[in-house]
């Protein structure tokens, strides 16, 4: 099955598999209401074709600090080891949606940064998770742009 | 034998890693490379029993990493482990000579079932 443009369910269903699977079967996400938090962390890919646009994970420190541990299965990951988990995790979510998607498109390589991550300044967001899971709060958004492009 | 496992993510790898032991395939040698370009070296210098591999990467992508093994002669075992799982994805894999893909995410039973026919 194909879509025009990722849906709130799709996001909630590929990032709730991701989760699962490498966070821990323990560790559900779960849809929460909209939650203001200081976002160390973001991750973003870009879609580029038929449909162009951009998938964003943000995170608090803490969040992504521990999903990292979760993912690495060790106690103190390293700030590296931090920024290819999220740049792993908006990889998988951002993957998942290109190939919902109707039409030739590829995906960009993961970018990361501290802090939040810019769209381009024509990007929609057509799609936004505000997602809990015990430890925290993150947010996956889907934006999409004219001509896709990613500045942090 | 010995596995090659290609990612450009180290997080990535290491749950690959992992994942092989859950699916009851521990006791392999495994080497990896963290772009296509190291892994083709690593073909060549290592010569493994299997490459799994990730199609999005940077220096070369897997795609590449698979065509050029196979022009150059090359018949390792060879199966793509990657966020991009669409029919369209899955059927060019398999037209450049792949055995399989695997989504990501994935579960050691996913991996079970691919790998059974190759690691016996």
């Amino acid at each position: 099955m194909t879509v025009e443009a990722p849906e709130l369910w799709d996001v909630l269903s590929i990032a709730g598999e991701v989760w699962t699977s490498f966070i821990g079967p323990d560790e559900p996400l779960v849809p929460a209401g909209e939650e203001a938090f200081p976002v160390a962390w973001s991750g973003a890919v870009s879609v580029t074709g038929d449909w162009s646009g951009m998938v964003v994970v943000e995170m608090p420190e803490h969040c992504a600090v521990a999903a990292t541990s979760r993912m690495l299965m060790i106690d103190e990951p390293s700030q590296a080891d931090v920024s290819d988990a999220v740049g792993e995790l908006v990889n998988m979510v951002g993957g998942n949606v290109k190939c919902l998607l109707f039409g030739e498109n590829s995906l960009s390589l993961p970018v990361v940064a501290l802090g939040r991550v810019t769209p381009p300044g024509d990007a929609v967001e057509v799609c936004r998770a505000d997602l809990q899971w015990s430890e925290g709060p993150l947010r996956i958004t889907v934006h999409s742009v004219a001509q896709s492009g990613v500045t942090s | 034998m010995k596995i090659l496992v290609a990612d450009d993510s180290r997080v990535m790898r290491q749950i690959v890693i992992r994942t092989l032991r859950q699916a009851g395939y521990s006791g392999h040698d495994v080497v990896e490379a963290g772009d296509g370009k190291e892994a083709l070296d690593l073909v060549r210098s290592e010569a493994p029993d299997l490459v799994l591999s990730d199609w999005n990467m940077p220096e070369m992508n897997g795609i590449d990493l698979l065509t050029t093994l196979r022009a150059s002669g090359s018949t390792v075992p060879f199966g793509f482990v990657t966020s991009e799982g669409s029919e369209d994805m899955r059927a060019r894999a398999a037209t450049a000579g792949a055995l399989f893909l695997i989504a990501k995410p994935f579960t050691p039973e996913t991996f079970g079932d691919a790998l059974s026919g190759v690691l016996g």
